[in-house]
């Protein structure tokens, strides 16, 4: 068992853009985090896949850091929060918006590969560090939130809720 | 100072009912994502957005208000979203500059 009681704060703030890929070859979808000034648009080959661009918007990455142990947790396998409002009472995050009481919302973090047909999804310490992180912040205001890896969901891509994304911010006015 | 003394202050209108608590800092960026990574607990955020995307950001710094400037207005899912999240709405008819001039005037800096 961990001796810290951690103190989470941000570090290694990477400013950038989210990049949506497609594969004609599977159908799967995928995500990168570019740091170029221009987010990359090129169709490329790699292995059985073929991928190509869907769609970008500027994000902003960052890690943990704990200010009691110095210990850095990163979170460079979480491509973005969303605020959920699932109903599906067969999915496990639309369960557990279900039994959240007043001021208390779930958040999905979304790992690059929504389709997991690597296994792979945001890491355990990453959901761990994530949840204590905002617990510290919201709980002298009286707020709750509860982070949750995205494997969790039924189906991310149909999953109802509000990613936090610099994209389609005008597209109601 | 009290977000019903900044109301009172500078003018602002109230769009949802809000909590007065105590408003420590402020930020002003119209990138959501910013916002997660840079904004303090309890603070003033100044925007332009009107978009869900705004409360669910916000929610997660803890920010104590949201003013947003030029008159613009947010949609009934937006405000009942700030609602659940106890974030007070108001909205501000000039520009984020001439909103700040007025906080620094204020005190803040």
């Amino acid at each position: 068992m961990d001796p810290c009681t951690h103190e989470w704060s941000i570090c290694n703030v990477r400013h950038g853009y989210l990049v949506e890929e497609f594969c004609f070859e599977c159908g799967g979808r995928r995500s990168l985090f570019s740091i170029e000034p221009v987010p990359p648009t090129e169709e490329y080959r790699e292995g059985r896949h073929y991928w190509a661009y869907l769609a970008s918007c500027q994000t902003v990455k960052f890690d943990l850091k704990c200010e009691a142990c110095g210990r850095i947790v990163s979170l460079n396998d979480v491509n973005g929060l969303m605020l959920s409002e699932c109903i599906d009472s067969t999915c496990q995050v639309g369960a557990l918006v279900s039994q959240q009481g007043p001021g208390s919302l779930v958040y999905v973090a979304i790992c690059p590969n929504t389709t997991h047909s690597t296994g792979k999804c945001v890491s355990s310490e990453g959901i761990e560090a994530l949840n204590e992180y905002f617990k510290a912040k919201l709980a002298p205001v009286g707020r709750k939130v509860t982070v949750v890896p995205c494997k969790l969901c039924n189906s991310i891509d149909k999953c109802r809720g509000t990613s936090i994304a610099d994209v389609g911010l005008t597209d109601i006015q | 100072m009290k977000v019903s003394e900044l109301v009172e202050k500078t003018g602002l209108k109230a769009i949802n009912e809000y909590k007065d608590s105590e408003v420590e800092s402020v930020y002003i960026s119209d990138m959501v994502s910013d916002l997660i990574a840079s904004a303090k607990a309890n603070c003033l955020v100044i925007t332009l957005q009107t978009h869900k995307s705004l409360i669910a950001a916000a929610n997660l710094v803890a920010a104590a208000m949201i003013v947003i400037v030029n008159g613009r207005k947010p949609s009934e899912d937006v405000v009942a979203l700030a609602n659940r999240t106890g974030i007070g709405l108001f909205s501000y008819d000039q520009d984020s500059w001439t909103f700040a001039k007025q906080l620094v005037k204020l005190g803040f800096e």
